[in-house]
């Protein structure tokens, strides 16, 4: 686990992460866009620091790192973690290059990703937490078939302001309601299997 | 990095843990009466993977951990994990080792110890913690120092045939009982 690999959406590809994006990554940590939408990976650092923390994710047993590229071009990261037993999924970052916003790379990579995590991972369910001023992100969540199952008061801060974090999840069966055209393989020859 | 001392009621103390402490975790852990709302009763206990662990834990900056001590005995652990210091927000966790003691209100006392101490002396604006809504006695406990419900992730853990909600408790400075 922990570098993942290729998830081919419509417009976006998650793609294994390598040592070059480090440095787009770094821009992306200390742009005040991303930093108010939501929490950042990591803080801004030295390239050599970049290098450990790639390492060391690298080795971790439950977190998965992707790069995501539209066109060719390195435009964002996911990271989360499987939760203990393969139960569920905690996508704690799905960070989009703010040069690359309202081009609709956000819903087509977050649904190549979902299908990921129920189509072929068989998760039960999946779980994030976003800022209640992420207007972009809640609609994406939405659209996906997430729901809100508790709210943190005052739990982030940014410009010069706490505001309230949402919890919210989405199960498997929401995931074959909404999406189960959705399917990374094609039907296998009938005789497959013989 | 590890907690400094506090004392409280009832012969309750919040010590540093050491790494004798620390080593208690495999037998706690792994105990049936004490895994109904806790983990899935295996991990990497070896004396190497614990010692290296404690050893992270004390150097990481982003955490407060202390033994809870009764009668001078260590008892359980509790903490503040993942601490924001620019949000002034953590996660707070509580786990009794000794079920025999279950009961005697040494959950609520370390509860109340640890936080105080985050108000006072870290100066943190909020604390929040998960917790299995079925274990009352740990909800109860939080509840006392302020802890309210913020919501409940339904369906997170299966025992015995059923499946149970956790609970998802926050606190403020404002929330803790001026009596505690």
């Amino acid at each position: 686990m922990a570098l993942g690999g290729t998830i081919r959406g419509k417009k976006t590809a998650l793609r294994l992460p390598v040592e070059a994006d480090l440095d787009v990554y770094n821009r992306w940590m200390a742009d005040l866009r991303v930093r108010r939408a939501h929490n950042v990976w990591h803080e801004p650092a030295m390239p050599a620091t970049w290098k450990e923390r790639f390492k060391e994710v690298a080795k971790e047993k439950q977190a998965v790192l992707w790069s995501i590229e539209a066109d060719g071009k390195l435009i964002g990261l996911a990271f989360g973690y499987m939760w203990g037993l393969w139960s569920g999924f905690d996508l704690s970052q799905l960070v989009i290059d703010p040069d690359q916003w309202r081009k609709g790379y956000g819903f087509d990579v977050a649904l190549a990703l979902h299908r990921y995590l129920f189509d072929y991972l068989d998760l039960r369910r999946s779980d994030l937490e976003l800022r209640a001023d992420n207007a972009a992100a809640l609609r994406i969540a939405d659209r996906l078939g997430y729901v809100e199952y508790a709210r943190g008061h005052d739990a982030a801060y940014r410009d010069g302001a706490y505001v309230d974090q949402l919890r919210l999840l989405m199960e498997k069966e929401t995931w074959h309601e909404r999406w189960s055209a959705e399917r990374e393989y094609g039907p296998l020859a009938a005789d497959a299997t013989r | 990095m590890l907690g400094p001392k506090l004392v409280g009621n009832n012969s309750v103390a919040l010590v540093p843990m050491t790494l004798e402490h620390h080593k208690l975790r495999g037998p706690w852990m792994t105990h049936p009466d004490v895994g109904r709302f806790w983990g899935p009763r295996f991990g990497d206990f070896t004396p190497e993977n614990l010692e290296e662990r404690f050893k992270k834990d004390c150097e990481d900056p982003n955490q407060v951990q202390w033994t809870i001590a009764y009668q001078d005995e260590p008892v359980g652990f509790t903490g503040i994990f993942g601490i924001d210091w620019v949000r002034r927000d953590g996660e707070s966790g509580i786990f009794i080792g000794r079920h025999d003691l279950y009961g005697r209100g040494i959950g609520s006392e370390a509860v109340r110890l640890r936080t105080d101490f985050a108000w006072k002396e870290l100066r943190l604006h909020r604390v929040h913690n998960w917790i299995a809504h079925a274990n009352r006695g740990s909800r109860r406990a939080n509840e006392k120092s302020g802890y309210k419900q913020m919501g409940l992730q339904p369906r997170t853990f299966f025992r015995s045939g059923e499946w149970y909600d956790e609970w998802l408790g926050e606190a403020f400075p404002h929330t803790f009982p001026e009596k505690a």
